[in-house]
C-alpha cells in the first residue's frame, strides 16, 4: 500500500447513506458506511444479495447520490460535481465492469471499446482498442457486435472496455455472476493480470468467496452496514 | 474527421429505421397532404396565369352594368387597341311549345372573341352559328336549355319576343371564368339582336363589356392607367369595372387561396395528430436506449453529447419523413392532373413547384421538432444509475430541449397563420386545434384514471382491459387525443355539410321564397297580381306574395365623406364594392326586423330617409342619424338613416339591404320585383301563364336553384370529407404507434396470461376492451369538439339553421371505436403468436 500522505486514496467514503423511495415507503439500502481504498489496492466486498453491494458501487462511481456522508472519488468531492462534472472525472480515470456486460448493442466490439476513448477525447482511440481486444483474445472478434458474442466474450470485451484507457480505479459489479466456470476463472484471471498491469486499484463485489479471496483485501456487507474489512 | 456525436449516431444508426416506421410515417403523411394541397392550388394558379388573356378574353376589360356604354367611352376603346363588345341580361326563353325558362342571354360583336376559341357542337365556326336565318337570328345555346325546353339544333324559339335559331350547342366560350355565375342556361348571339330586342333598355339590369387586345409591345399598366384617366375625364359620373389579364378571375384566385388554406389546414391537424405519434415512436426508441445512455454516461459522457448523438439520429430521421412526405405530395398532383386534366372546369398546369413544398417541408421539420424534442431533454437526464436500478422513470425534464420544442410549436402556428389568406381565422382555427388536442388528452387521461378506479370492481377479461387503459403506457394517454382530433375534424366537416345540405334542400323550400319575377315595370303591377293569382289558381296573400319597387344603386360616400373602401373588412366589404339592390316601401312591413330607429310614417315626404341591413351598417359602423350618399339610376341621393333591420335573407319578406322612403325615388321610373311561395304545380303554371301576357318578365326558380345547390354540395362532400379524413389516418397511425411500442410487453403479459391459465378468448377481449374504449372514449370526445367547431361555423357565418346528422356522428363514435378495438384485436393475436416459454426466458 502506498502512503497515504503522498497520493491520496482513490475512493474514500465516510458515513454514507442511501435511501431510496418505493411504493411501500422509503428504502434503507446504505447505512452509513465507511469505506477507503487505497492506491493500486485490490479490496473485494462480499455479502448477501440485497445487502447494498452493487448500491455501493453506483454511489462510489457517482452514479447515485447518496442521502448523505461524504464521497471522496480520486480526491474529489462529489457532492460538489454536477452530473457532467462527474461524468468528466470518471473519463478515463475511472471504469467500471457489470454483471450483465452493459456492451453497447448496435456497436461493434472494437467500437465499444474504442467508444469511452473517444469520449475521452484519445486521438488513437481504434488502434489502442485493437491492441485491448487482442490482449483479452478477441483479435479476430473487432468486427462482431455483442449478440453475436458468447457471454464470456462480451465481459472480456467489457473488461478491454474498462482497462484500456488504463484507469486509476476500477469496480467490478459480479463480473463473473453471468458466466460458466471456465469462463469465469479465464475472465477472473486475466482481470487480475491486467488490473495489476495498468497498477489500478478495484473494488470487486462478488458472492464468490474464492474470487474474493484473490483480492488484497475483503469488505464484509449486511444490511446496509460493512462489517467488518478483513 | 466528423465529430464524436456524428460517429456515435452514425454507429447507432446502423441498425436501421424500424422503431421509427411509425415517426416516418406520422411525418409523411402530413407533409405530403400540405405539399399536395399547395401543389394543386400552384397549379391552378399556374393553369390561370396561363391562359389569363383568354379567360378575361382580352388584355384589359371594362365592365359597366346598367348604362350602355356612350359614344365617347367606345371611342376610347377603340383608340386603345382591338374591341369586342358584348352585352348580357337576364331573360325568358320559350319553346314553341310554350314551355318558359329563364336563360343569360348574351350578345357579342363580329370581333368576339379577341382571345381563345368558342367551342360548339353543330357548326364549326360561330360566325357561321349566328348568320340568321330569315326573321330569326342564329344562336347557340347550351344544352340544359335544349332539355329542358324539349328543343334541338335547327328549332326556333323566342327570347323575350325575339326569335332565334339554335344553330350549335355551346360547349365553351373563353371568358367565361371572368364571368362568374349565371342563372340560367347561356344564349349566345350577337349584339344588335340584343339591343334590338329591347334587354338594354334603361332601367333594366343588364351588363355591358368591353374587351380590348393592346397592340403587340404594349405596356399592361401604362395602357390601363391611359384607359382609366381617359374614362374618369370623358365620363367621371358613370361606374364601371375596369381589370386587366394580371388578375382575369379574382374571385377563382380567392377560392383557389381558401381552398389550398383548407386543404393545408387538414394536412396541418394531421401533423399535429400524428406529432403524438412521432412523440411515441422517439420516446420508445429513447427509453429502449436508456440502459446504452447510461453505459455511455458511465463511461464518461456528459449530457450534451448524449443530446447530440441523439438530435443528429432525429434531425435525419425526420429529414427523411419530410422527404418522404415531400415526394408523395409533390408527385401525386402529377399523377391526378394526367388522370382528370380534362375534366377541370379551370385550367390547370401540374408540375414541381418548389414554393409549396418548401412551405411543406418547414411544416414537417417544425412538427418534428416541437413533437421530440422533449423525449431527448427526458434522455439527456437519464441517470447513469438507470444500469443498477431499471424501474428509474424518465419524468419531462426542462431544459434546452423543452424550450426548443416549445418555439417549434410556436413556429409551426406562426407558419400557419403568416401563409394563410386570412390571418385571423387560420389563428382561430390553430388555436382551436390546440385547445382541442388539450382537451382530448386531458379527457383520454381521465378514461385512464376512470379505468383505473373501476377495474377493482370488474374481473377477468374486463379486469384486464381496464388495468392496461389505466397503466403508464396507456393508449388512452397517446392515441386517444390524436384518433379524436382526427375524429373531431370530420365529425365538425359532416356536422357544417349536413346543416347546409338541410338549409337548402330542406329549412330554405319552406322559409324562402320559391319564385323570383323581375324586369316588370310599375304600371304592369296590379295586372300581373291578377294573372299571377289567376296562374295559382288562388288569391295572394302578404304570407306567399310580394312585390315591391326594385333598383340597384351604390353607396359612394358615408356621413358626407367619400367612401375609403380600403377600410372597411373585406368580409363586409360587398355592401360598398358593387352595386346593391334597394327598394322604396312607404308603410312598414310585417316581420320588418327593425332593432333601432323607427320606420317612417306610411305618407312620409320630408327629407329622404333609409333603412338598411346590420350587415349594411357594420361595414362602415353605420347609425342610426348618419348619412349615406347613394347613387340611384344615375342620381345622387343623400339619405339619412332612419332604422337598422335585422334581415333573414333567406327568409320570404323585404330583404333588401336598402330600402328607401318613397318620396325619395319619386318620379323615377322604378321596376319591380315580385316574390311568391308556390307549389311545384303552380310555378309551372305561372311559368307557362305568364309568357302570354308577360313575356319580358324574368320568372327564376328559386326551388331550381336550391336543388342545382344541393347537387353541388352532395358532389362536394364526398371530396371534403374524404379529404378529412386524412387528419383519421394520422390517429389511427398513432394507434398503430402505440400497439407497436407495447409489443413486446403484450407478448411477455399474454405469456404469463396464458402460464396463469388465461384463456385466447380472455386475452383477445381483454384487449378489445382496452382498445374499444380507446375509441370510444377518442370518438365521443372528438364529435362533442367537433359539435363545439361546428355550431358557431353553421350559426354565426353562414347564419344557417344548425341540424345533426346523427347517423354520421354515430358512424364516426362507432367507426372509432371498431377500428381501435380491431386494432387491440390484432395486438392481441400478434402477442399471442408468440411462445409463452422462449417469450419468458428472454426476460
Amino acid at each position: 500500500m502506498l502512503d497515504a500522505d503522498a497520493t491520496p486514496a482513490p475512493l474514500a467514503l465516510t458515513g454514507v447513506c442511501l435511501t431510496l423511495p418505493s411504493a411501500a415507503g422509503p428504502v434503507e439500502i446504505l447505512r452509513g458506511v465507511d469505506f477507503t481504498v487505497a492506491p493500486g489496492e485490490r479490496v473485494a466486498v462480499v455479502g448477501p444479495s440485497g445487502c447494498g453491494k452493487s448500491s455501493l458501487i453506483a454511489v462510489a462511481a457517482g452514479l447515485e447520490h447518496p442521502t448523505s456522508g461524504e464521497v471522496r472519488l480520486l480526491g474529489e468531492d462529489l457532492a460538489r460535481l454536477g452530473e457532467d462534472r462527474r461524468a468528466r472525472l470518471r473519463r478515463g480515470r475511472v471504469s467500471l465492469v457489470f454483471q450483465s456486460f452493459h456492451l453497447l448493442p448496435n456497436m461493434t466490439a472494437e467500437e465499444n471499446v474504442s467508444t469511452p476513448l473517444e469520449i475521452a477525447g484519445e486521438a488513437d482511440a481504434t488502434r489502442i482498442a485493437r491492441d485491448w481486444l487482442d490482449r483479452v483474445g478477441l483479435g479476430r472478434r473487432l468486427r462482431h457486435y455483442p449478440h453475436q458474442l458468447s457471454g464470456g466474450e462480451q465481459q472480456r470485451v467489457a473488461l478491454a472496455r474498462a482497462l484500456a484507457a488504463r484507469p486509476e480505479l476500477l469496480f467490478a459489479d459480479e463480473p463473473t455472476g453471468n458466466l460458466d466456470a471456465a469462463n469465469a476463472a479465464a475472465v477472473t484471471d486475466m482481470m487480475f493480470d491486467l488490473v495489476a498491469e495498468v497498477g489500478a486499484a478495484m473494488v470487486l463485489v462478488t458472492h464468490d468467496d474464492a474470487l474474493a479471496g484473490r483480492a488484497d483485501r475483503v469488505a464484509r456487507m449486511f444490511d446496509g452496514r460493512m462489517l467488518q474489512v478483513a | 474527421m466528423a465529430p464524436l456525436s456524428a460517429r456515435l449516431a452514425a454507429r447507432e444508426l446502423r441498425a436501421g429505421v424500424r422503431g421509427f416506421r411509425i415517426f416516418l410515417a406520422c411525418l409523411a403523411l402530413g407533409v405530403a397532404a400540405i405539399a399536395a394541397a399547395g401543389s394543386v392550388a400552384e397549379a391552378f394558379r399556374q393553369g390561370l396565369s396561363s391562359q389569363a388573356r383568354e379567360i378575361l378574353g382580352g388584355d384589359l376589360a371594362v365592365t359597366q352594368r346598367l348604362t350602355p356604354f356612350t359614344p365617347a367611352q367606345r371611342a376610347i376603346f377603340e383608340k386603345a387597341g382591338a374591341v369586342a363588345y358584348a352585352a348580357s341580361a337576364e331573360a325568358m326563353a320559350q319553346a314553341p311549345s310554350g314551355e318558359r325558362r329563364l336563360v343569360e342571354l348574351r350578345g357579342v360583336s363580329g370581333t368576339y372573341p379577341l382571345s381563345g376559341k368558342v367551342e360548339l357542337e353543330g357548326a364549326a365556326t360561330l360566325a357561321q352559328a349566328l348568320t340568321p336565318d330569315g326573321d330569326a337570328a342564329g344562336a347557340v345555346v347550351e344544352r340544359p336549355l335544349l332539355d329542358r325546353l324539349g328543343l334541338k339544333i335547327g328549332d326556333r324559339f323566342l327570347v323575350g319576343n325575339v326569335p332565334l335559331v339554335i344553330r350549335a350547342v355551346l360547349v365553351s366560350e373563353p371568358d367565361r371564368l371572368s364571368r362568374g355565375f349565371a342563372l340560367g342556361p347561356r344564349v349566345l348571339t350577337r349584339l344588335p339582336v340584343v339591343e334590338a330586342g329591347g334587354f338594354l333598355d334603361p332601367g333594366l339590369p343588364f351588363g355591358e363589356t368591353v374587351r380590348i387586345a393592346l397592340p403587340a409591345g404594349a405596356d399592361l399598366s401604362v395602357a390601363k392607367a391611359a384607359l382609366e384617366a381617359a374614362l374618369k375625364r370623358t365620363s367621371p359620373d358613370l361606374s364601371y369595372r375596369l381589370t386587366d389579364r394580371a388578375d382575369a378571375a379574382p374571385g377563382l384566385r380567392r377560392l383557389i387561396d381558401e381552398l389550398e388554406y383548407f386543404l393545408g389546414f387538414i394536412g396541418l391537424a394531421s401533423l399535429v395528430a400524428g406529432g403524438l405519434g412521432v412523440f411515441g415512436a422517439v420516446s420508445a426508441y429513447l427509453e429502449g436506449k436508456k440502459p446504452s445512455i447510461a453505459v455511455l454516461k458511465a463511461l464518461g459522457a456528459e449530457g450534451g453529447l448524449i443530446r447530440d448523438i441523439y438530435l443528429i439520429q432525429l434531425g435525419l430521421l425526420a429529414l427523411l419523413g419530410v422527404v418522404i412526405g415531400l415526394m408523395v405530395g409533390a408527385v401525386a398532383p402529377l399523377i391526378l392532373g394526367a388522370l382528370v386534366q380534362d375534366k377541370l372546369p379551370i385550367p390547370a398546369l401540374f408540375a414541381l413547384y418548389p414554393g409549396p413544398l418548401a412551405k411543406a417541408g418547414g411544416f414537417g421539420l417544425l412538427a418534428a421538432a416541437a413533437f421530440s424534442l422533449a423525449p431527448l431533454a427526458r434522455a439527456r437526464a437519464t441517470p447513469p444509475a438507470v444500469l443498477f436500478r431499471h424501474q428509474l422513470a424518465g419524468r419531462l425534464v426542462l431544459g434546452i430541449e423543452t424550450a426548443g420544442a416549445a418555439l417549434a410549436a410556436a413556429g409551426l402556428a406562426a407558419l400557419a397563420v403568416i401563409t394563410a389568406p386570412t390571418p385571423l381565422a387560420a389563428a382561430i382555427m390553430i388555436a382551436g386545434v390546440a385547445v382541442a388536442f388539450g382537451l382530448l388528452w386531458l379527457l383520454g387521461s381521465g378514461g385512464a384514471m376512470l379505468a383505473g378506479r373501476l377495474r377493482g370492481a370488474t374481473r377477468g377479461a374486463w379486469r384486464i382491459g381496464l388495468a392496461n387503459l389505466a397503466g403508464p403506457g396507456s393508449a388512452a394517454r397517446t392515441a386517444a387525443p390524436a384518433i379524436g382530433l382526427g375524429v373531431a375534424l370530420l365529425s365538425a366537416v359532416v356536422l357544417i355539410q349536413s346543416s347546409l345540405l338541410a338549409q337548402v334542400s330542406q329549412v330554405a323550400p319552406r322559409t324562402a321564397p320559391s319564385m323570383v319575377f323581375s324586369g316588370l315595370s310599375t304600371a304592369q303591377g296590379p295586372a300581373f297580381d291578377t294573372a299571377l293569382a289567376s296562374a295559382f289558381r288562388r288569391s295572394l296573400t302578404p304570407d306567399t306574395y310580394l312585390r315591391a319597387p326594385f333598383a340597384s344603386g351604390r353607396i359612394i360616400a358615408v356621413r358626407d365623406l367619400p367612401l375609403e373602401r380600403a377600410h372597411i373588412d373585406p368580409a363586409d366589404r360587398w355592401a360598398y364594392d358593387n352595386d346593391i339592390s334597394l327598394s322604396a316601401i312607404g308603410p312598414e312591413p310585417a316581420k320588418s326586423g327593425v332593432f333601432e330607429g323607427r320606420w317612417w310614417p306610411p305618407a312620409y315626404t320630408g327629407p329622404p330617409l333609409a333603412a338598411i341591413t346590420r350587415e349594411v351598417a357594420k361595414g362602415a359602423d353605420l347609425k342610426v342619424g348618419d348619412s349615406l350618399t347613394l347613387e340611384v339610376l344615375g342620381r345622387r341621393i343623400e339619405v339619412r338613416i332612419a332604422a337598422l333591420r335585422k334581415v333573414d335573407f333567406g327568409g320570404f319578406g323585404a330583404n333588401f339591404p336598402i330600402v328607401l322612403d318613397p318620396a325619395a325615388l319619386a318620379g323615377a321610373d322604378l321596376r319591380n320585383v315580385a316574390i311568391a311561395k308556390a307549389t311545384p304545380a303552380e310555378e309551372r303554371r305561372a311559368t307557362l301563364a305568364l309568357g302570354r301576357n308577360f313575356p319580358g318578365v324574368n320568372v327564376i326558380s328559386v326551388r331550381e336553384a336550391l336543388g342545382a345547390a344541393a347537387d353541388l354540395f352532395d358532389r362536394l362532400a364526398l371530396a371534403v370529407r374524404g379529404a378529412a379524413a386524412v387528419a383519421g389516418l394520422a390517429g389511427l397511425l398513432v394507434l398503430a404507434g402505440a400497439i407497436a411500442a407495447r409489443a413486446q410487453a403484450r407478448a411477455k403479459e399474454a405469456a404469463v396470461l396464458k402460464v396463469l391459465g388465461a384463456s385466447t378468448g380472455q386475452i383477445l377481449g381483454a384487449y378489445a376492451i382496452e382498445y374499444g374504449a380507446v375509441g370510444l372514449i377518442a370518438g365521443v370526445a372528438g364529435v362533442a369538439l367537433g359539435y363545439a367547431a361546428a355550431w358557431p361555423v353553421v350559426v354565426e357565418v353562414f347564419q344557417a339553421t344548425w341540424s345533426v346528422d346523427w347517423t354520421g356522428v354515430a358512424a364516426l363514435i362507432l367507426g372509432a371505436a371498431i377500428l381501435a378495438a380491431g386494432g387491440g384485436l390484432l395486438a392481441a393475436l400478434q402477442a399471442l403468436a408468440k411462445r409463452p416459454a422462449p417469450t419468458l426466458r428472454a426476460e
